[in-house]
Order: structure tokens, then sequence, then C-alpha cells
């Protein structure tokens, strides 16, 4: 963002506006005029200023002082401002050629026409933001946040590389947080809610309810100090000792209760709802079995997790139930996602059969359902667009408290895979190279997000991450040592056609040279993790503007090599990459194949991938999808699916249909919006970025082929 | 037909000693920390996850895989018989020190 400075007189308020050295600069600068005088000027704040934000000599900046005050006392200026005095010194600075100096000077802030504009209009970078006051709060804060960021946690290369959309360092307006985190309700079972700077404590609850207002507090609570997704670990398990004594009827209210929570936080966070998402298991996961069970009023119950499979069942029949009805209106639950767990142990476990029904029903009808694939003996943590967290040796030791079971990835860098492919022109070491190069600069900006959150982080429980730094089990909430760092991809499919002239579908040549583009990225990942004592796993990046802002600039600055690759309508805007290592959204074939090709990539991307299939306005048969996911469990590496189907709901008449359209079947309106998924989650279609617009518009979808 | 092995892998090691896999004409795949093309070939295959389980497996000209040990050497016996190519006899080895797996 540039910076666009008032000439016109601001107000006739003449008052000098009191400071101190405490104060931002910009205030202790400040200074306001009538049309004759200025009052309150004085020349050696900017030698202050400059002397106690640069690294420049006194000489200098008492020369610099007396330049600018020249020129406000010149008589052309009607009103003199301290943003406006803060420019003139750094237009002097820059004469000077002291452009380190500069940037340390430079002040972060936002034009008056952005501000008009996004007063008034959407912000379409993420459709999980709506538009009000608060949104437009969010995204002013980013803003300036961002630009924090790009010039004072990065260094000079990083940041470049992310301006230039080599890389893309992910929520830079929410530099101060870590990227998302997966957790165990046993944490506020165990403790309560027991947050820093509450007003009050709460005792552990004792009533399921209670338990359920906990953890929908404590889920905005982390809203306010992660930037992305929440997820929940084994909820149906975890709630199970709580509905001993509830009927079918009140742990159905329980679940009504728990999802429209959820989906209704829209009055969180920039009026956003909370990126939420909740793990299920039909059976109990091994690593549970024989912990102690934590139930009302925090006490174990002296029974273990594995005697509450039935009641943890029910629950889980419960929320599925909720699902499959819909909203008031009918029209699927955004938030919170449910991931199912299918894993070995489902397939002997009592009622599995009736239960993948269920849950297969509701992915054809309403389309809620993740299947997460958990063969042989991995466990995982899924949460957010398709991230999911493995746990390791010490992480199933962790299970046996499971209060423990907190994950957070710190940071998410994305890499702009096709412009590797235009700068290599056709040279696979080059590439190579170049593809190290980038996963280089990824793990740099890693470190030095790492080292910045942990600065906030030293600052302990009255420092601006105390929520992270509350210790009731002794250690940080936040498990700094345990974070892993993201390192994403987008547009491999595109990289591959503009290096071998194939898209990922159309050979096995193009499908191995993929591969092993992701496989370097895997052991280049380890090498840098093992080099730099942190943990870098690939992940799909789901990539909502990514893909579309790397095309954009692709399109700018590599437009020849670009045009014969990018996706989507290039003339009205509408273009993007293809996600991560998917196959292209138009690519016609049959969605098994599609989801055994794809699958091939996710043992590699060890922290999260997917395959969507994009149902379009087809409800296959409940019994097709279960088999379907059967024979992916068992004959496929695929690692989580989803089916999408899409709706149009009537604005007017308030109804909802299945498939999109231009009109509502009931009353004729055109005044209709279209909901389906995005990336990794539900939303209405009118809030779409462009590059997904186009995207939507490709989706080849399977009607008949399950 | 193709061995995935690793360096340090005893199995693996075993494997190669006993029999004289280049006259076999198996490719031997070594999974190392700079081998980008060994494990894209492995993930080709649907073998990652089966990998990181243990080593070493054997894809068969059909590209159907081989993971039991015992299996594997019987398949190389076979074909050492078929090609006429020679093979030393058994030496007991075990996978001792956990190497035998996809780290
Ligand atoms: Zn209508």
């Amino acid at each position: 963002m540039g910076v666009v400075l008032p000439l016109e007189p601001i107000g006739r308020n003449t008052e000098k506006i009191s400071y101190s050295q405490n104060e931002t600069t910009d205030l202790a600068l400040f200074v306001r005029t009538s049309e004759e005088d200025i009052t309150g000027w004085n020349r050696q704040r900017i030698v202050d200023a400059l002397l106690r934000e640069t690294f420049i000599d006194p000489d200098t900046a008492v020369r610099i002082s007396k330049d600018v005050e020249k020129t406000v006392k010149s008589g052309a200026l009607k009103t003199v401002t301290g943003p406006l005095i803060r420019e003139l010194v750094n237009a002097r600075l820059l004469e000077l050629g002291l452009e380190q100096n500069r940037r340390m000077h430079t002040r972060l802030g936002v034009p008056l026409y952005d501000v008009d504009q996004l007063l008034v209009h959407q912000n379409k970078e993420n459709a999980n933001i709506p538009h009000g006051p608060e949104a437009t709060n969010l995204t002013l804060a980013e803003g300036i946040k961002k630009e924090y960021a790009l010039l004072h946690v990065f260094s000079e290369d990083v940041a470049d590389a992310h301006l230039k959309g080599d890389i893309h360092l992910h929520d830079l307006g929410f530099i101060d947080r870590p990227y998302c985190s997966g957790q165990s309700l046993e944490y506020i079972k165990k403790f309560g809610l027991n947050l820093p700077h509450a007003l009050s404590l709460a005792a552990p609850a004792r009533h399921p309810e209670v338990l359920l207002s906990h953890m929908v507090k404590f889920a905005a609570a982390l809203q306010s100090n992660f930037a992305g997704a929440i997820g929940w670990d084994a909820v149906n398990l975890f709630f199970a000792p709580y509905l001993e004594d509830l009927d079918d009827k009140g742990v159905r209210q329980l679940a009504q209760m728990m999802i429209f929570e959820f989906s209704q936080q829209a009055v969180a966070r920039g009026g956003q709802a909370i990126f939420s998402d909740i793990n299920i298991y039909w059976e109990v996961p091994r690593h549970f079995v024989d912990v102690p069970a934590i139930g009302p009023g925090g006490k174990y119950t002296g029974k273990t997790y594995g005697e509450y499979e039935k009641e943890a069942q029910r629950f889980a029949w419960a929320l599925f139930d909720v699902y499959q009805e819909g909203d008031a209106a009918g029209r699927p639950f955004f938030f919170p996602k449910p991931l199912v767990h299918i894993t070995e142990k489902l397939f002997i476990t009592e009622g599995h059969e009736a239960f993948l029904e269920h849950i297969c029903d509701v992915a054809a009808d309403k389309g809620n359902t993740y299947f997460v694939f958990d063969r042989g003996e991995t466990a995982k943590i899924s949460e957010c667009c398709r991230l999911s967290f493995k746990l390791e040796a010490r992480d199933i030791e962790d299970a046996k408290k499971p209060w423990k079971m907190r994950y957070s990835a710190l940071q998410n860098v994305t890499i702009n895979l096709p412009r590797l492919g235009y700068r290599a022109k056709g040279d696979d070491a080059t590439l190579f190279d170049l593809l190290t190069e980038q996963i280089r600069l990824a793990a740099k900006g890693h470190q030095q997000k790492k080292a910045f959150i942990e600065k906030l982080m030293a600052h302990g429980e009255n420092g601006p991450l105390s929520l992270l730094a509350m210790k009731c089990d002794g250690e940080n909430y936040l498990r700094l040592e345990r974070c892993s760092y993201l390192v994403g991809m987008v547009g491999l499919n595109e990289l591959v056609k503009t290096h071998l002239g194939r898209e990922l579908h159309d050979s096995d040549e193009a499908m191995k040279f993929g591969l092993q583009v992701i496989a370097h990225m895997n052991l280049v990942c380890r090498k840098m993790g093992e080099r730099f004592g942190m943990k870098f796993v690939l992940e799909q990046t789901p990539a909502e503007s990514t893909a579309y802002r790397f095309a954009k600039l692709d399109m700018a600055h590599y437009s020849e090599e670009a045009a014969m690759v990018v996706q989507g309508n290039v003339e009205n805007n509408e273009m993007y990459y293809t996600n991560s290592t998917l196959y292209t959204a138009a690519g016609e074939m049959n969605p098994i194949r599609r989801v055994e090709r794809e699958g091939l990539f996710h043992p590699l991307i060890e922290a999260g991938a997917i395959t969507h299939i994009w149902l379009g306005e087809a409800h296959p048969d409940k019994n097709s999808l279960k088999g379907f996911v059967e024979n992916v469990f068992k004959h496929t590496q695929n690692d989580q699916i989803a089916f999408s189907p899409e709706f149009t709901v009537c604005l007017d008449c308030g109804r909802t249909m299945r498939g999109l359209r231009d009109d509502c079947s009931y009353c004729r309106s055109n005044h209709v919006d279209g909901i389906t998924r995005i990336t990794g989650y539900f939303t209405r279609v009118s809030s779409w970025n462009k590059g997904k617009i186009g995207e939507l518009r490709d989706r080849y979808r399977n009607p008949n082929q399950l | 037909m193709t061995l995935f092995t690793r360096n340090n892998c005893k199995l693996c090691k075993k494997i190669k000693s006993r029999f004289d896999l280049s006259a076999m004409e198996i490719k031997i795949e070594t999974l190392t920390n700079d081998n980008a093309g060994a494990l894209a070939h492995l993930a080709w295959h649907g073998l990652v996850e089966d990998a990181r389980k243990s080593l070493p497996i054997l894809v068969l000209d059909d590209s159907s895989p081989v993971r039991n040990f015992a299996r594997i050497e019987n398949r190389l016996i076979e074909r050492s018989n078929k090609l006429g190519v020679p093979f030393q006899s058994e030496s007991n080895i075990i996978c001792e020190g956990g190497n035998c797996a996809l780290q």
C-alpha cells in the first residue's frame, strides 16, 4: 500500500495535541495549523525521531529537520499533519540516498482511497469473512500488520520473494499469531475455563451443556490467538463421560447445540466464523482405549475411554443426524467441519456398516463429511482445509494425558511452482536447483517467524500472547518446540505442463515427473529441518487466494509462458493455477481414478492432502458412496476425500435447491446465491474471488460415476 | 523388477550380498535423503507407507510388490535359477537396530 497525504484542511481545530515520549511517533510529531501559524511546531522532534528510530548521525538529522522546516514554513501547505511531516522527512532521506534509514523511519498506514473502498466493498481474499464494521476493522488491522511483517519481521530477500510472487507467506496480517491449532477437549475438562486476564474463572464443567459452552468460548479465545483453524480431537469420545445420564433426545439436543453454536459464531473476530473442525471416531482409537476418562467436574470417572464406546457412538450418530437436516432453511452447515477417521479398527467395530451408511448419506445429501484415512498404525488430528498432525511416538505417549495433546503449525509458506518452470526453460537441473532455492527461502521465512513468535512468547502470561503462554499443566499452551512449519505448493499441474508439455493426468510420464518434484520437496524439507532443528513438512496449500494471486502475477511478469498454461478465463480475469498437487479441476475422469492417482502424492505430503469429488447437482446413492469410501481406504494411498454437492439458496423465498442455478425454481426470483465447497469448506459463491469463480466454472462434476 | 533398499539396512545388505542383482537385471533403488528419483519411484508404486514399515521391497515386472522378506528371497532364488545366475546360500540375518524401514 502506498501513502496518500491529505492536503486539504482536515479541520479548523488548532488545538495542540499533547504528547509524551511513550506515544507513537506520529502523535509525538503531530502539529496542526491555522491558516497563518503553525501551532506547536518543534523542529527538534524530527531530530529526536530520526535519532531514535534510525542509524543516522546527529548532524544529518539536524540538516534534514531544517530542510523540512523550510518546506513546512514556506506557506505552500495549508495543513500539516504528523504523517505528512514524516513523508517529507522520508523524501529527504531518499534524496540523500539513505534508503536503509528511510525504511526504518517509514510509516505504516492505509491510503484514504483504500479505506473508502474497504468500508464500502467486500474483501474477497477469504470467503469466510463477511462484510461489516468488524470485518473492515480486521482488514485494516491486517493491512498494517502485513506491512509491518514485510518490513520488520522478514528479511528483505524473503519479503521480496513474497511481493514478487515467488513464494507466498500466508496470513501476514496475523504475523503476531501462530497459524493454526489442533487440541483436546481434555484441557478444558480438566482445568476448566481459566483464561489469562478473564473476568471470571470457570471450574471444570459438570454438565454437558456447560462443557459445550466452555468449548465454544475457548475456541473463540483461540481464534483470537491463531490465524487459522481451530480443531478438536475425538470430540464425540471426550464428550462421552458426560452423556451417560442423557437419553437419545438429550444427546440429539446437545449435538444440535454444538453445530449451531459453531456455525453461528459469525459474531467473533472480524465477524468471521471460527474455522472449526471436529474429529470423530466410531471406534475408540487404540491410543485412547486404556486412558482413564475425565468426567463431570474434571474428575476421573474410574473408567477408561474404552468403556465409553457406546456413548461416543450415540453422540457421533446424533451429530450426523443434525448435519443431515441442515440449518433452518435446509442448507448445509459451513462449520464445524466433521472429520471422520476411517481406520482399520473401524471395520472391526460393531455397527460400522450402519454408521458408514449414515455418514455417506450425509455426504451425498449435504456434503459435510470429510473421510480421513488412517491406515495401519497411523493416527492423526485433522483440521483446517486438509491439515493433519500425524501422531508420533511421543504424541501417542501424550495420549495417556490427553490434555497435553495440542499441536500447532506456526506458519505456512507456499511456493509458486509454475514460475520455476518458466525460469528453468525445460532444464531439469535448473528446475530442481530453483526449487531447492525457494524451499530455502521458505525455511528462512519460517525461522524469522519463529524468532518473532518466540520474542512475543518471552513476555509470558503478561505479554501479547498470554493465552498461549498459560501454563495450566505446567508448560505453555503453545509448545513451540513441537510446532510444525508448513511448506505448500501451488500449480504442480501447470509446472509439469510447462516443463513437459503435458498435464498431470495426461500421461504416466507427466505423473512420474510430478512425483519427482514433490519427492524433491519432501527430501529438501527434511534436510533443512535437520539443519535448523525445526519440523518442515509439506502440506497441500488450500491456496484460496494464492492460486489466483500467483496466476495474476505470472500473467503480468511471465506473460508469454504463463498464457500457455494458466487455467480459467484470462479475459475476464478469472484465472488461476490448479491447487497444490491436484489434477486440473476440468479434467474429465472417473472419480476413483482421480482419487487413486492424486493419492499417490499424499504419502509424501505429510501434513495433509485431500481429493475433492465435485458432485454438482448429482445425488449419489449412499451405498455406492459407502462402497467407494471402503475402496479408497483399502486400495489407494489417498489421505482424505470429500464429496461436494452444489446448492442454490433463494434470497427472496428462502428455499434451498440442489445445483447451481440462475433463478429460484420455486418463485423464479433471480435473487439467488450458490453454496458449495471453495477449497476445504462450504461457503457462498458470491463471496468467492475471481480465480475461484473461474475454477468453479471449470470443475468437472461426476454426475453418474459413483 | 526393482528392489527398494536403504543404506545401513541389514536385510537390504543381506539381499545384495547374497544375489548378483545386476546380473539378474534387477534395478536397485536406494532410498537416501538425496535420492528424490528413488522416492518418487517408490511413490509411483504406492509403496511409501509400506516402506516406512519395512524394507526391502521388491516390485515385480507386473508392478505388484513383495514385502515379506522370505518371499522376496524366494522370488530372487527363482529368478536366479531361471537366469542361471549363481547365488550364495542362506546366512540367517535379522534386522537389528531398526534400520530396515524408510525413516
Ligand atoms: Zn425463491
